[in-house]
């Protein structure tokens, strides 16, 4: 089993703690436009979120497992519901690498792998080096390609 | 390239008119009273404004032309934005035709072709003629028949080989003589189901829908208060005039009423959804027809059917009724159209379960329960709902009330025993031969079938309640479309070694099978 990258860690607390920056941001804009708010509440508020998300993506680091099997992808994560999940190779439509900004700043990528499923059709593993995500979509189009979906859906 | 039937756009040119007029209306008496235009220029944009709409639907209708040529379905659209989509008669999951009132007075339907991909329909013909629906469906359908078969493929090559027209029966329109009638339904049969299937919230959904319905409903209100003796007038100041039995009397005339017009709505939409509904098998496929003032008709695919989902209510089960629902990749997004994806609305169980054998051979279902801990989980989260609820009750009842009855909630803890046993009872999973099948649901029971090849992704979930007795949840994940709404196969509740060993059975018969599969189709 493989575990994400270090570092997405980092960029998962990070956007928790900017989501909630975004929140406080709103409630100075009530404050000073609308309706005086108990600021220091609200800072507080942000600092305990910002707290929880980075416990919350320490959690999801140490779970968050991935292996390619003999025949499909298997992915453990989940931090409060925990979730299992096996991605039969005969099943993948199609493989993406996709790097946002905040990704590419921290130096990492993302592999998404579509099926035709309904319920979660596409699966996203975070937190890559952008060499190990390219090299892993490679193998997930050779492996895919192998088993030579006959019918796909 | 075909165009649609001319009355369907003489028909759109029309609503393009008088959209044009009423927008001229408004058009004319705000803006120019906004902009100080002088009086005139009102009544000339009621015409301006119509022709402008009329002559848009005009072109649209000029430019919409599609074609079957060979293997595709070519349609070309777009008045500004042009567009043309090719879509192989291979992928098409379902053909489906409707008739509203006024099409129906035509002669036309509306054709919709449904692929797996998107989210939308993926072509919309609106609208040709009973004689053009027919035939696009029969040429879909002999497509879907040509792959099935490697024998007539085989002669069709050798056929364009050999420079001759291929004999037989790819070339002459009725291709099938072998329609089977497998079900319909008569009045008493249509109107038993009716009442035996119920949907309480169909009212509500047709008050909110109405215009006058909030007011319908306060009329309602007031007269109820009028007859327990009560002021008129509805606010919550009623509350602390009256007394405990009065309010009881109130509360139980009022629930009386909305029963009465739950079962009498539903009834009503029930029956003009599922008038004369025809099921017909044509060769590989399934053929129905429904509905008394919107005429449905379509087709489904019997190669393409992803899930077979089996339900009964607790009325239904009382008396050995069930209904049949196949679900194809096709359909998208809900759009309120309950009855899609439905074979049979109501029929004896034994008729319900041989079709869904024929369609996809199954044995009998015997299922495996959880084990009993799983029980007692559904027992505390039962509790922890009515402490909840008792708790709210508590403080209304203080803060508003103040009747000093509040304890009466707590009399529901009665019910969370057998509440939790009827729960653990009736969910169950088996696995079969050739399919994996899941049961759920006490009021509406649901048993889903899923053959093994066509099992997509496969998911075991853990909340923290359920990791605490080592139990596991297993979705199996198909391309089919009501599990987007949770409706997959769902093994509940099963133990956590269990559902790793099932993860493991479903991913290797997905590849066996799909193996036999395709060594069945070449060999």
């Amino acid at each position: 089993m493989e575990s994400l990258h270090q570092r997405v860690r980092l960029l998962w607390a990070g956007r928790s703690a900017l989501g909630g920056l975004v929140l406080l941001g709103l409630a100075v804009v009530v404050d000073r436009f609308f309706v005086p708010l108990p600021l220091q509440v609200a800072v507080a508020g942000w600092v305990v979120l910002a707290a929880l998300g980075a416990v919350h993506a320490l959690f999801a680091h140490r779970i968050w497992r991935f292996s390619l099997e003999d025949d499909s992808l298997f992915l453990v994560r989940g931090v409060v519901t925990r979730t299992d999940t096996s991605v039969p190779y005969v099943r993948v439509q199609h493989v993406d690498t996709t790097r946002g900004p905040v990704e590419r700043t921290a130096g990492l990528a993302s592999v998404v792998v579509y099926t035709a499923g309904s319920r979660g059709a596409d699966i996203t593993i975070p937190g890559l080096r952008p060499d190990r995500a390219t090299e892993l979509r490679e193998r997930l189009r050779d492996l895919a390609g192998e088993s030579e979906a006959t019918d796909a859906v | 390239m075909r165009r649609l039937h001319p009355l369907s756009g003489a028909v759109s040119v029309g609503r393009g008119l008088l959209q044009g007029a009423f927008f001229g209306v408004i058009a004319g008496t705000t803006l120019a009273g906004l902009l100080g235009l002088p009086a005139w220029t009102g009544p000339l944009m009621i015409p301006a404004l119509a022709l402008v709409l009329g002559g848009f639907a005009l072109t649209r209708y000029y430019r919409f032309t599609y074609e079957i040529e060979g293997e595709t379905l070519r349609v070309e659209s777009g008045v500004f934005a042009r567009q043309s989509r090719e879509i192989p008669l291979g992928r098409i999951q379902n053909v489906d035709s409707r008739q509203g009132v006024l099409n129906r007075l035509l002669g036309l339907a509306v054709v919709a072709f449904e692929t797996a991909g998107g989210n939308a329909t993926e072509a919309t013909l609106d609208a040709v003629d009973k004689g053009e629906a027919e035939r696009l469906r029969r040429l879909v359908q002999r497509h879907g028949e040509a792959r099935a078969e490697p024998e007539t493929e085989a002669s069709a090559v050798t056929g364009e080989a050999g420079d001759k027209p291929s004999p037989g029966p790819a070339d002459d329109s009725p291709a099938h003589t072998d329609t089977q009638e497998l079900f319909d339904f008569s009045m008493r049969d249509l109107l038993i189901y009716a009442v035996v299937s119920v949907r309480p919230a169909a009212p509500v959904l047709l008050l909110v829908g109405l215009p006058l319905g909030i007011d319908a409903l306060l009329t309602v209100v007031r007269f109820n208060l009028g007859l327990v003796g009560g002021p008129t007038t509805v606010s919550l100041a009623v509350l602390d005039a009256f007394g405990p039995p009065r309010l009881v009397a109130f509360a139980l005339l009022t629930a009386l009423q909305f029963l009465l017009a739950a079962l009498v709505l539903s009834v009503a939409l029930t029956v003009v959804e599922y008038y004369d509904f025809r099921l017909v098998r044509e060769g590989d496929d399934l053929r129905y027809e429904r509905g008394l003032l919107r005429r449905y008709s379509g087709t489904i695919p019997l190669s393409k059917v992803q899930t077979i989902s089996i339900r009964e209510n607790v009325a239904m089960r009382r008396f050995g009724f069930a209904t049949l629902v196949v679900e194809t990749a096709g359909y998208n997004g809900g759009n309120g159209e309950t009855g899609q994806g439905v074979a049979i609305p109501m029929a004896p169980r034994e008729v319900v379960y041989g079709l869904a054998r024929d369609i996809e051979p199954f044995g009998d279902l015997d299922f495996d329960r959880a084990p009993t801990r799983a029980r007692r989980r559904y027992a505390a989260r039962f509790a922890i709902v009515v402490g909840v609820l008792a708790a709210v009750g508590y403080a209304v009842d203080t803060v508003l009330l103040e009747s000093g009855y509040w304890w009466l909630l707590l009399g529901l803890f009665v019910l969370v025993p057998p509440a939790a046993h009827l729960r653990w009872r009736h969910r169950g999973v088996t696995l079969d031969d050739d399919v994996l099948a899941t049961r759920t649901g006490f009021w509406r029971q649901t048993t889903r079938v899923v053959p093994y090849y066509r099992v997509q992704t496969v998911f075991v979930g853990r909340s923290p309640f359920q990791r605490r007795r080592d139990l596991a949840t297993v979705t199996a994940d198909t391309a089919s479309t009501s599990s987007i709404f949770g409706g997959a196969a769902r093994a509940y509740d099963i133990d956590d070694e269990r559902a790793a060993q099932l993860r493991d059975v479903l991913r290797e018969r997905l590849y066996t099978d799909l193996l036999a599969r395709k060594a069945g189709r070449d060999g």
